[in-house]
């Protein structure tokens, strides 16, 4: 089959990050140096590098690889002509993420951060104005916040903008399901494989362990802060979503109480990995940091804020100011908010779901190549007896 | 032939007395760990005519020369055999020690009983003794029958002849005149500069090729020493070394006229150049389409195009992307390349074209920034200083590399006609031998080099060519710009595929070498060349038809006894000694000095001879 050559795609992918491309001479270098590479099909960096060089673009849209690399940036200090394929790799996956989504709305937001900010603060805004338009009663003398926001009409709203970004994130899995499967040809993978590969999934989501196999530049470490990050996004999603009615209480609980000890886990898990992620790309001192466009920045500020805003609201509220409550509850909300809505489905935070989706379905890959040459084999012995 | 006659002949070369000295090298253990030095000495001795039979540990060391030359005086000897390296290392120093001691350097033998004794048979140490005492004997037998013989030497004309006014043809008359040699270079066109006039910017300067043309032009034009013929063709050419007699054809001269004048020279320097590859029609849709050209035709399009814009335009069209084939006329593959007219393929690499390739390219990138560039190649061969930075700065420059096998070139086809973008499809090896296909503007194929045009002086001065149809030079290495006929040189791309900086290289190392041959009123060859002996020489004739050498025999009437006979006489500046003569003469009139019949029968007599009934 010939592959249709698109010569802009090397541009293409300059815009979302990509350095150097031109350079790649395709010594392969990278890819004999990469920890993850051999047990990943093999190819990766180079093989992706060459796909853009070559303009293949159908084919980069149906590769795994770049969701397969965790950034040591080994390759990049290794390259012998500065082509940076560690880069390439990430401004890979930011392309992949914006083809994936069906909108436009991430392509459009990874390629202009005026576009992102001013999303946010639309989003924030609206926000705001629901609060302004439809609080409830201000009580003054003591804090009741759920007289101020009624943690029904709250638990309301996140379950409609779960629904919501569910359904985007969800569509761009679809898309990278159906062309990283090969399209059509994925209905002749049988379903129990799909099935028995479903651990894979949530095994990697919450451990990120592949990420361990990872290159030398300090990858235990950087998987352990990740790690916490990824422990406090998800107790926050836990105690927000499932359990809002049982987290937001006006009645102050012990200190050792589950509700409040889980809360401030969960904050410092937040904050602890952002700023030490947002000092390590000021700072530039390893490999992944040495580049950042404005969506690695508007990520971590905006994640630092919420969790901020969020352990103000408890220290105003365990300290009896009602006001400065309500005030900082609004903002909280009107940082969290827009930060889900414009983060988890068209920017950096889909990588929640295209991380253990790619693991998942290349596992699934895997064991349908399996399958094959486990049905194909019988039949040759059939012929050769 | 009866036996009289025979031994006519062998008396009058044998010396009434010879009285030979045989030495004998260890060389340091090389021969003497399997060759039992002392007992060769000893039985040599036996060997008729031998007066002097030694050892030494190194006979080339000056105690070891010295013993010679002291043996040559007290033990009145007239004959010298060494038996040790091959001639190749050592004959030119035994021969300066003989002469050293006022004898003739020719009544000199050397024996190498290392490489053809100790060394080749290391396991057989009796065989290998047995063997150096059969070679000595031998070498007792030739150099008892040897004469002395003198180096011929003939009239030496400072004045070279330099075929081709290109670079290397310009370089070498400008650096011989400056060296007060007097310069007639001989141009087919109406211009000197050759390819430079084809070229555009040069690699690895950026220079412009005309500007570097007409430098070297200015510098030819004011020597007087050098007289400058174009519109002209060397068409007959004879003679050797220090006396080349020339015919040079041409319209030079006041009147225009085409005229015929003849010189006599003591250098011919082939500057004779390359032809670029044309490729056949048909080959990657060459001449079917109007925008498949070589690295030639853009390389005027390039100095042409004046107007700098956002694309290229060729004839009317905007170019849009410009596909580059690597290799073609060059690196050929049997099989898959169709010969050419003459049979031959080009396996060999033009060495130039990969940077070319990546000058054009980059050029392409930096004056039209919306032409696309793309460079299928099977290797990138930017070996010079420099030019791998047109590799690096043409893929900053956005260059995509296309890398298919040799035998699985890429092709090109247009299948909507003329106006339609071409289609190239290659599998790729940089893709994991992919196939991938390109739509592209215009192809532009990397014609390599050819053997340029030089028939007549290769044909009547029998020069050898490669199996690649360049000349070939001696030794690649040590005797770069020399070929197999005395006093011809070669410059540049005569020789080979070079780029013009290698060219000129090589031109100003023929130019020194030429010169040096000017070192002497005369020149010097060596005696080995057929001689007749006119007594016995009965002008049959025969040997004429062997001789493979224009003008080395003729017959030539004479006057005997008052009788006007036809004799055969050689000339020596021609012969070059291979006896093809010797072998058909009726009355073995004829003999290669230095290497006479009776000294061939000498020589079997000595290895057949029983010197050692103990040893066999």
């Amino acid at each position: 089959m010939a592959g249709k050559f698109n010569p802009d795609l090397h541009l293409d992918i300059t815009g979302f990050g990509g350095k150097d491309i031109d350079m790649c001479m395709n010594c392969g270098t990278c890819t004999t140096i990469c920890p993850m590479s051999e047990d990943s099909g093999g190819g990766f960096p180079r093989r992706v590098i060459r796909l853009i060089q070559t303009g293949q673009q159908s084919k980069l849209e149906e590769t795994l690889d770049p969701w397969l690399c965790y950034y040591c940036g080994d390759c990049t200090t290794n390259c012998p002509r500065q082509a940076n394929p560690a880069e390439t790799m990430m401004a890979s996956r930011r392309y992949l993420t914006a083809r994936y989504d069906f909108t436009g709305l991430a392509k459009l937001f990874y390629k202009s951060a005026v576009a992102e900010i001013l999303a946010i603060i639309l989003v924030g805004l609206f926000v705001t104005g629901l609060f302004v338009a439809f609080h409830g009663p201000m009580v003054l003398n003591k804090v009741e916040l759920n007289t101020f926001a009624p943690v029904h009409a709250v638990e309301l709203g996140d379950w409609i903008m779960a629904a919501v970004l569910s359904f985007f994130l969800l569509a761009g899995a679809a898309r990278m399901t159906w062309w990283t499967l090969g399209r059509k040809k994925m209905f002749r993978i049988s379903p129990l494989i799909f099935i028995q590969q479903i651990p894979v999934f949530f095994v990697h989501l919450f451990t990120q362990k592949r990420w361990k196999k990872c290159g030398s530049h300090h990858s235990g470490i950087r998987w352990m802060k990740h790690l916490l990050l990824v422990s406090g996004y998800l107790s926050m999603l836990t105690l927000v979503l499932i359990l809002l009615r049982w987290f937001q209480t006006d009645k102050i609980y012990p200190f050792y109480y589950p509700q409040r000890l889980w809360g401030y886990y969960a904050t410092i898990a937040l904050l602890y990995p952002t700023v030490d992620f947002m000092i390590s790309r000021w700072r530039r001192k390893e490999p992944i940091h040495l580049f950042s466009e404005a969506s690695d920045w508007i990520f971590l500020v905006m994640l630092f804020l919420t969790a901020l805003t969020g352990i103000m609201v408890n220290i105003f509220r365990v300290g009896g100011l009602p006001m400065a409550t309500y005030l900082i509850y609004v903002i909280h909300l009107s940082i969290a908010v827009p930060m889900l809505v414009v983060e988890v489905p068209f920017s950096k935070w889909s990588h929640i779901m295209y991380r253990p989706l790619s693991i998942y379905l290349y596992g699934v890959k895997q064991a349908a190549t399996r399958a094959n040459r486990a049905a194909d084999e019988p039949a040759s012995e059939k012929v050769a007896a | 032939m009866d036996n009289k006659d025979e031994n006519v002949v062998r008396d009058a070369a044998m010396p009434t007395t010879p009285r030979v000295g045989v030495y004998i090298c260890r060389c340091g253990g090389n021969i003497s760990d399997v060759v039992d030095t002392e007992h060769v000495a000893e039985i040599c001795r036996l060997i008729p005519g031998v007066a002097v039979s030694k050892v030494h540990t190194f006979m080339c060391s000056d105690p070891g020369q010295q013993t010679i030359s002291d043996d040559i005086k007290q033990e009145k000897l007239d004959r010298v055999v060494v038996a040790s390296c091959s001639p190749f290392l050592h004959e030119l120093t035994f021969r300066g020690a003989v002469v050293r001691s006022k004898m003739n350097p020719y009544l000199y033998e050397q024996v190498n009983i290392r490489e053809q004794c100790s060394w080749a048979h290391k396991h057989d140490p009796r065989g290998a003794t047995a063997k150096a005492i059969q070679l000595i004997s031998a070498a007792v037998g030739k150099v008892s029958r040897a004469t002395p013989l003198a180096k011929i030497r003939l009239p030496n004309h400072r004045r070279a002849l330099v075929v081709g006014g290109g670079p290397a043809g310009m370089k070498v008359a400008a650096d011989l005149a400056a060296c007060g040699i007097s310069v007639v270079l001989v141009e087919q066109s109406d211009r000197l500069g050759g390819k430079l006039h084809t070229l555009n910017r040069l690699f690895p300067t950026g220079q412009a090729a005309i500007q570097l043309a007409a430098k070297m032009e200015s510098q030819v034009l004011a020597d007087p020493k050098i007289e400058i013929l174009l519109n002209s063709k060397v068409t007959k050419v004879s003679g050797f070394i220090g006396n080349f007699e020339v015919g040079i054809h041409g319209n030079f001269g006041p009147s225009g006229k085409t005229t015929e004048i003849h010189t006599t020279v003591g250098v011919i320097v082939m500057a004779t150049g390359f032809k670029p590859y044309v490729p056949r029609e048909g080959e990657f849709n060459y001449k079917k389409h109007p925008t498949v050209l070589t690295t030639v035709d853009f390389n005027s399009l390039l100095a042409t195009q004046n107007t700098e814009g956002r694309t290229l335009h060729y004839e009317g069209r905007s170019i849009g992307s410009i596909a580059f084939i690597h290799c073609v006329g060059s690196r050929q593959v049997d099989g898959v390349h169709t010969p050419g007219p003459d049979g031959r393929l080009n396996t060999y690499c033009s060495r130039v074209c990969c940077t070319t390739v990546l000058n054009q390219a980059l050029q392409v990138r930096q004056r039209f920034p919306e032409t696309r560039v793309y460079d299928l190649h099977q290797d990138i061969r930017t070996y010079g200083r420099g030019h791998e930075e047109y590799y690096t700065d043409a893929s900053r420059a956005g260059v995509v590399f296309f890398r298919y096998h040799g035998d699985e070139p890429p092709t090109v086809t247009n299948a909507n006609g003329p106006t339609s973008p071409l289609r190239i499809n290659v599998k790729d090896y940089l893709s994991w031998g992919e196939e991938l296909e390109l739509e592209v503007d215009m192809v532009v194929l990397a014609v390599g080099m050819t053997a340029g045009p030089c028939e007549t002086l290769v044909d009547q001065l029998k020069l050898p060519r490669g199996e690649d149809d360049f000349l070939q030079e001696i030794h690649p290495k040590l005797r770069p710009v020399e070929i197999s006929v005395n006093g011809v040189l070669l410059a540049g791309t005569s020789q080979a595929p070079m780029n013009i900086q290698e060219t000129l290289a090589a031109a100003g190392a023929a130019a020194v070498k030429a010169r040096a041959m000017f070192t002497t009123e005369e020149v010097e060859l060596n005696p080995y060349v057929a001689q007749v002996d006119t007594h016995l020489c009965e002008g049959s004739g025969v040997c004429l038809t062997q001789c493979e050498y224009d003008g080395a025999l003729a017959m030539v009437e004479t006057q005997e006894n008052g009788h006007s006979v036809r004799k055969a006489q050689v000339n020596p500046g021609l012969c070059v000694g291979c006896g093809a003569c010797v072998a058909v003469c009726p009355t073995q009139a004829i003999n290669v000095s230095g290497w006479r019949i009776d000294q061939y029968d000498a020589m079997v007599d000595g290895l057949v001879r029983d010197v050692e009934p103990a040893m066999v």
